[in-house]
C-alpha cells in the first residue's frame, strides 16, 4: 500500500514534466534522440505506403536496438483508427505517415490528436509552405495516366473535355470516389477550378460552356458529363493500373491514379505514363505528411524516425528516403533531387491542392457523385 | 400499496425459478445486441443524424443512396436464398438419402465452398469472365475468342452466382443435418402403408426438414444482403451498389450518420421479412417425432441416375471449390499479375526480406506479424465458437421449451436480430457503444474482448438456428422422463440434450469458427495493431496491390478452415458412433 502510494505521488510529480521533455525533444539532435530511443526499444508507424518495409530494414540497420513496427494502412483508415483508439484512451501508435490533408488539418490537428514535428536538421531545407501546419514528407499525385506503348507519340488526351466525348465513352477509369478519399479530392479540385475548366471547354468545342441549372459551375458540369459518358469506377487501384498500363494492350483506356505507379512499369509489364500535356491540368499534387501522434509511447524514437525518413544530405536522400526516390514522388526537402526518369517538378502540369478549400467543398461533391451514379 | 404488492408479485412471478433461465438469456442478448443498436438509433436522432435521414430518404440523393441499392440488395437476398436452398437441398438429399456413389467425398466437397472467402470466388470469376470493360488483361474466355457481354462479366448476375456458389454449402450443412435425423422407421412404415415416393417426400421428409429449410433460407438471405466483397468487386465497374457497399462507402468517407441510417433501414426491411417467415413456420401444425432420434437412415435407390447425378454433384464442387483455389494458388506464385502460370516463385511464401521482389518484403512465413496473426485468428475462432455455441444452445433450448410464453417469444425475436444487422454496421455500433469507457467498464476498442463480443453477437443466430434445428428433433418425452426421475435442468442439459444435439452443435461450432476466421466485414473496423487477424492482412495486401500476399494468406485461411472441419468430422463420427451417414 505504502509502496503504491509513493508510486502515485512520484507519478504525479513527474506528470507535468512530460510536455517539457517532449518540447525539449523537438530541439534534440538525432544523436541525443537515439540515446533516449534506445531505452524505448520500439517505434510503431502507420504508413500509407508499403515501402515502409524498406524503411524498416534501413532504420534498424542505422539505429540498432530500436524495433520499427511498420503497418501499412491507407490514409482514410488511419484517420478512423487513430480517432477510435484515442477516444478509447489507447495510445499505441507513434508516427503517422498519411495523406488526406483536408481531413487531417480539419479534424485531427485542431483536436490535438497529432502534433507537428520538424527535425531541426532539415527545417531550413523544406519550403515554408510545406511545414506551416504539419511537416510534408513528399508531394504525391493523382494524375491522368495513359499507355505509352499504345500511344508512343504522347498523350491521346490534349484537353480534359475530350474525356466527355463519344470517342472515350466507357474508356475512362478512376477509383470509386465515394470510397476513396484521394479520388474525391481530385474531383473536388476540378469543381473548384471553374475558370480554367470553362476556358478549356471553349478551346475544345469552340463555344462557351452552358452549365446546367442545378450545378454550381463548369467544374461540376465536367463531372456530370464525365459520369454521363460511362466513367468506369473500380475499387482496387492495382486493377486500375493494370487495366490502363498493360504493355500489350491494343486500345487501352486512360484513368487517374498516382504517377508513382509508373515506377512498377518494368516489374509488372506496364507502360504507364503521366498525361502531362493535358489542359488545363492532368490532376492534383497533394502532400503526404509525417506527424507524431498524441501521447506517443516512444516520443524520442518517433522523432528519430521522422528525422530518418527526411533523408540525408545526398541527392537521393540516402537509405531513409531512397524508397520514395522514385518517379512520380517529389521530396519536400529541396536538397533531394527529382528522379531522373520523372517529369521535373517545375514542369508538372498539376494543380496543388488547397487542403482547406477542398475540406470545405468535399461533402458537396460527394453528394453530386452519389446523384450521378 | 396493494397495487405495489401486486406489481411486486407479478415481477416475482416473472422471476420465478421457471423463468430464470429465459430471463437471464434475454438480458445477455439485450446487452450484446440491443444496446449497440439503440446507440445507433440514438446517434441517428442527433442533429446530424436527422439531416442524414432526410438526405437518405427524401432528397435528390435518395434514388442512388437508398432505393436502387435496396432493390439490388433484396433481389440478391431472395435469389441467393432460393438458389442456395435448391443446390444445397439437392446435394443434401443426394448425400444423405440416396445410394449415390462416394457419398462421403461428395459430402466433404459440398462443405468446402463456404471456407473460401467470398472475395476469392469473386476474383476467380473475374479471372474467367472478365471482359474489356476495364481494359487490361482479358479473362480466360475473352482471351480465347468468346464474347462476354457486360451483364455476364459484371453486376447483379455474376454477384448472384458468386454468392450462391459461396453460400450453398451453408444450406447444405443445415439441411443435411436435419435429413440425417429422419428415422428409417418413419420412411419404412410409410412405405409399408403403401405411400408413394412423392407422398413420402411431401408428407414426411419436407415437414421434418422445414425448420432447416427456413433456417438455411434465412441465413443465406442474411449472408447475401450483408456481403460486401462480391458486390464491391463485381458491381463497381457497372456502378451497381448494394446497401452494404453503400454503408461501407459512407463510413469510409466520414458520413457515418448516413451509414447508420442505411443500416437501420436495412435492419427494418429485413426484420419484416424475418417476422413473415417466422409466422410461416410457427403457423404450421407442431409435431414431434415420437420415437426420439432414429438409429438408421433410409436410403433411396437411384438406379440409372446414380452416376449422372454423381457427375453433376462433382462438377458443382469443382466449379465452386477447385477452380477458385487453383486460381488463388497460381497467383500466389506468379511474379506478375498478368502471367498466372509463368515465372513461378516461392518468394511470396518463404522468400527473405530485402530482395527486389515485393519491394523488399519477406514472404508471409517469415513475417513475425503474420505468424502472430495466425495464432490470434485461431484463438479468436475457437473462443467465438465456444462462447457462441454455448449461448446459442441455451437460447435455442429455451426457445423450444418456452415456446409461446412472453419471454420465449422475446428471446426468439432477439436472438435472430443480428442476422439483419450487416456486420460492418454491427462493428460500427460496437465502436460507438464500447469504444469509450462507460463507468467502471474500460474502453474495449482494439482489444481481443471487443472482437469476441461483437463476433458472438454477430454470429449468435447461426448458433441458435443450428441448435434449434437439431433440438426440434429431440423428443420432449425423453427429457420429461428424466425430469420425472428427478434430474435437474443442468443435468438434463449435459446428459440428454447435449449428447443428442452434439452433432448439430459441432456443425454449428464449425460454421461459426469458419465464418469468423474468414470474416472481413466485421473485423475491418474493430481490429487494431494489437489484434491483427489474417483476413484483415489479406485485405490490406489486396488493397495495396500485393495480390500474391493476399492470395497466399487466403489459402492459409482455407487450410485452417479445412483442418478445423476435418477434426470436427472425425470427432462427430466418434461421438455419434452408433450412427453412420
Amino acid at each position: 500500500m505504502k509502496h503504491s502510494l509513493i508510486g502515485v505521488v512520484l507519478g504525479a510529480m513527474l506528470l507535468p514534466a512530460v510536455p517539457a521533455i517532449a518540447q525539449n525533444m523537438d530541439e534534440m539532435t538525432p544523436e541525443e534522440l537515439y540515446e533516449i530511443a534506445k531505452t524505448e526499444g520500439s517505434v510503431t508507424v502507420f504508413s500509407l505506403s508499403s515501402r515502409i518495409a524498406k524503411i524498416e530494414t534501413a532504420f534498424e540497420a542505422q539505429y540498432p536496438g530500436i524495433d520499427l513496427i511498420g503497418l501499412d494502412i491507407n490514409s482514410t483508415r488511419q484517420i478512423a483508427r487513430l480517432d477510435a483508439e484515442q477516444r478509447a484512451d489507447i495510445y499505441a501508435v507513434d508516427v503517422l505517415y498519411l495523406s488526406e490533408a483536408p481531413v487531417v488539418l480539419r479534424d485531427l490537428l485542431p483536436a490535438g490528436m497529432v502534433t507537428k514535428y520538424v527535425p531541426p536538421r532539415v527545417a531550413n531545407e523544406v519550403p515554408a509552405e510545406l511545414q506551416t501546419d504539419l511537416l510534408t514528407h513528399r508531394l504525391s499525385t493523382r494524375a491522368l495516366m495513359y499507355n505509352e506503348a499504345a500511344y508512343p507519340d504522347g498523350t491521346p488526351i490534349e484537353n480534359l473535355w475530350e474525356l466527355t466525348t463519344d470517342e472515350w465513352r466507357g474508356k475512362v477509369l478512376m477509383e470509386d470516389p465515394s470510397q476513396r478519399g484521394e479520388a474525391l479530392d481530385l474531383l473536388t479540385e476540378i469543381s473548384l477550378r471553374n475558370d480554367e475548366m470553362a476556358a478549356a471547354y471553349q478551346a475544345q468545342f469552340g463555344e462557351p460552356i452552358n452549365v446546367d441549372d442545378d450545378l454550381d459551375g463548369p467544374g461540376e458540369q465536367f463531372i456530370r458529363d464525365l459520369f454521363d459518358n460511362d466513367l468506369v469506377m473500380v475499387n482496387s487501384s492495382s486493377e486500375l493500373r493494370a487495366a490502363i498500363g498493360d504493355i500489350n494492350a491494343t486500345d487501352p483506356s486512360v484513368g487517374w491514379t498516382t504517377y508513382s505507379a509508373s515506377r512498377k512499369n518494368e516489374e509488372e509489364g506496364w507502360a504507364l505514363q503521366i498525361s502531362n500535356d493535358t489542359v488545363p491540368s492532368a490532376g492534383i499534387l497533394f502532400p503526404a505528411v509525417l506527424t507524431v501522434a498524441k501521447n506517443a509511447p516512444s516520443p524520442a524514437s518517433a522523432r528519430l524516425l521522422v528525422d530518418f525518413m527526411m533523408g540525408n544530405d545526398t541527392p537521393t536522400g540516402g537509405p531513409g528516403f531512397e524508397p520514395f526516390y522514385v518517379q512520380g514522388d517529389y521530396a519536400a526537402r529541396r536538397t533531394i533531387a527529382d528522379h531522373p526518369d520523372a517529369v521535373p517538378f517545375d514542369d508538372l502540369n498539376l494543380w496543388t491542392m488547397d487542403p482547406a478549400a477542398t475540406g470545405a467543398a468535399r461533402a458537396r461533391i460527394l453528394d453530386l457523385i452519389i446523384v450521378l451514379q | 400499496m396493494t397495487g405495489l404488492v401486486r406489481q411486486r408479485s407479478r415481477a416475482a412471478r416473472l422471476l420465478k425459478a421457471r423463468n430464470f433461465v429465459p430471463f437471464v438469456m434475454v438480458c445477455i442478448t439485450a446487452i450484446l445486441v440491443i444496446m449497440p443498436l439503440l446507440r445507433i438509433v440514438q446517434i441517428s436522432l442527433g442533429p446530424e443524424g436527422l439531416m442524414a435521414w432526410s438526405d437518405v430518404t427524401a432528397s435528390r440523393l435518395s434514388t442512388n443512396l437508398l432505393w436502387r441499392p435496396i432493390t439490388n440488395t433484396m433481389i440478391l437476398g431472395a435469389f441467393v436464398a432460393s438458389g442456395c436452398l435448391l443446390l444445397g437441398g439437392f446435394l443434401a438429399w443426394l448425400v444423405v438419402l440416396t445410394d449415390v456413389p462416394f457419398r462421403r467425398f461428395l459430402g466433404i466437397l459440398s462443405t468446402l465452398p463456404f471456407m473460401i472467402p467470398s472475395f476469392a470466388a469473386a476474383l476467380a470469376w473475374g479471372t474467367l469472365f472478365r471482359n474489356d470493360r476495364l481494359g487490361g488483361q482479358p479473362g480466360y474466355f475473352v482471351a480465347n475468342g468468346l464474347y462476354i457481354p457486360d451483364w455476364l462479366a459484371w453486376g447483379l448476375l455474376p454477384t448472384l452466382i458468386v454468392l450462391v456458389a459461396h453460400y450453398y454449402s451453408l444450406a447444405y450443412t443445415m439441411i443435411a443435418a436435419a435429413l440425417s435425423s429422419v428415422s428409417a422407421d418413419l420412411v419404412e412404415s410409410a412405405e409399408m402403408a403403401g405411400a408413394k415416393k412423392s407422398h413420402i417426400l411431401f408428407g414426411i421428409l419436407l415437414p421434418v426438414v422445414t425448420p432447416a429449410l427456413v433456417a438455411g433460407g434465412m441465413l443465406t438471405f442474411a449472408g447475401a444482403v450483408s456481403n460486401f466483397a462480391a458486390p464491391a468487386l463485381l458491381g463497381a465497374p457497372v456502378r451497381m451498389q448494394t446497401l452494404s457497399t453503400r454503408i461501407y462507402g459512407m463510413v469510409q468517407t466520414g458520413n457515418i450518420e448516413r451509414g447508420y441510417v442505411l443500416a437501420l433501414i436495412l435492419i427494418v426491411a429485413a426484420a419484416a421479412l424475418l417476422f413473415f417467415s417466422d409466422r410461416l413456420v410457427s403457423g404450421r401444425k407442431a409435431f414431434t417425432t415420437v420415437t426420439g432420434k432414429g438409429a438408421r437412415t433410409k436410403r433411396f435407390t437411384l438406379g440409372k441416375w446414380r452416376w449422372p447425378l454423381f457427375v453433376i454433384a462433382v462438377a458443382l464442387g469443382m466449379m465452386t471449390t477447385v477452380i477458385p483455389v487453383l486460381v488463388l494458388f497460381a497467383s500466389s506464385m506468379a511474379q506478375q499479375s498478368s502471367g498466372l502460370f509463368t515465372n513461378w516463385t516461392l518468394h511470396f511464401w518463404i522468400g527473405p526480406a530485402g530482395t527486389e521482389l515485393a519491394q523488399g518484403q519477406a514472404g508471409i512465413f517469415r513475417d513475425p506479424i503474420l505468424l502472430g496473426s495466425i495464432a490470434t485468428t485461431i484463438r479468436l475462432g475457437l473462443t467465438v465458437a465456444a462462447t457462441t455455441m454455448l449461448i446459442g444452445l441455451v437460447i435455442a433450448h429455451t426457445i423450444v421449451r418456452y415456446k409461446g410464453t412472453f419471454l420465449g417469444n422475446t428471446l426468439s425475436q432477439l436472438a435472430f436480430l443480428p442476422l439483419f444487422i450487416p456486420s460492418i454496421a454491427m462493428a460500427a455500433a460496437y465502436i460507438a457503444m464500447y469504444g469509450t469507457s462507460i463507468g467502471p467498464i474500460p474502453a474495449l476498442y482494439g482489444t481481443f474482448t471487443l472482437l469476441v463480443l461483437a463476433a458472438t453477437a454477430n454470429l449468435m443466430p447461426y448458433a441458435v438456428q443450428s441448435g434449434r434445428a437439431v433440438l426440434s428433433q429431440i423428443s420432449t418425452d425423453i427429457e420429461e422422463s428424466a425430469k420425472m426421475t428427478g434430474a435437474g435442468p443442468v443435468r438434463r442439459m449435459f446428459e440428454i440434450v447435449l449428447p443428442l444435439a452434439v452433432r448439430g452443435v459441432l456443425a454449428g461450432g464449425t460454421l461459426v469458427f469458419i465464418k469468423i476466421v474468414r470474416d472481413l466485414s466485421l473485423v475491418v473496423l474493430l481490429f487494431s495493431s494489437t489484434t491483427p487477424v489474417l483476413s484483415m492482412m489479406a485485405f490490406n495486401y489486396a488493397g495495396l496491390g500485393f495480390m500474391q500476399f493476399a492470395n497466399a494468406i487466403t489459402l492459409v485461411i482455407l487450410v485452417i478452415c479445412l483442418i478445423a472441419s476435418a477434426l470436427v468430422y472425425l470427432l462427430q463420427n466418434r461421438i455419434q458412433g452408433w450412427k453412420t451417414t
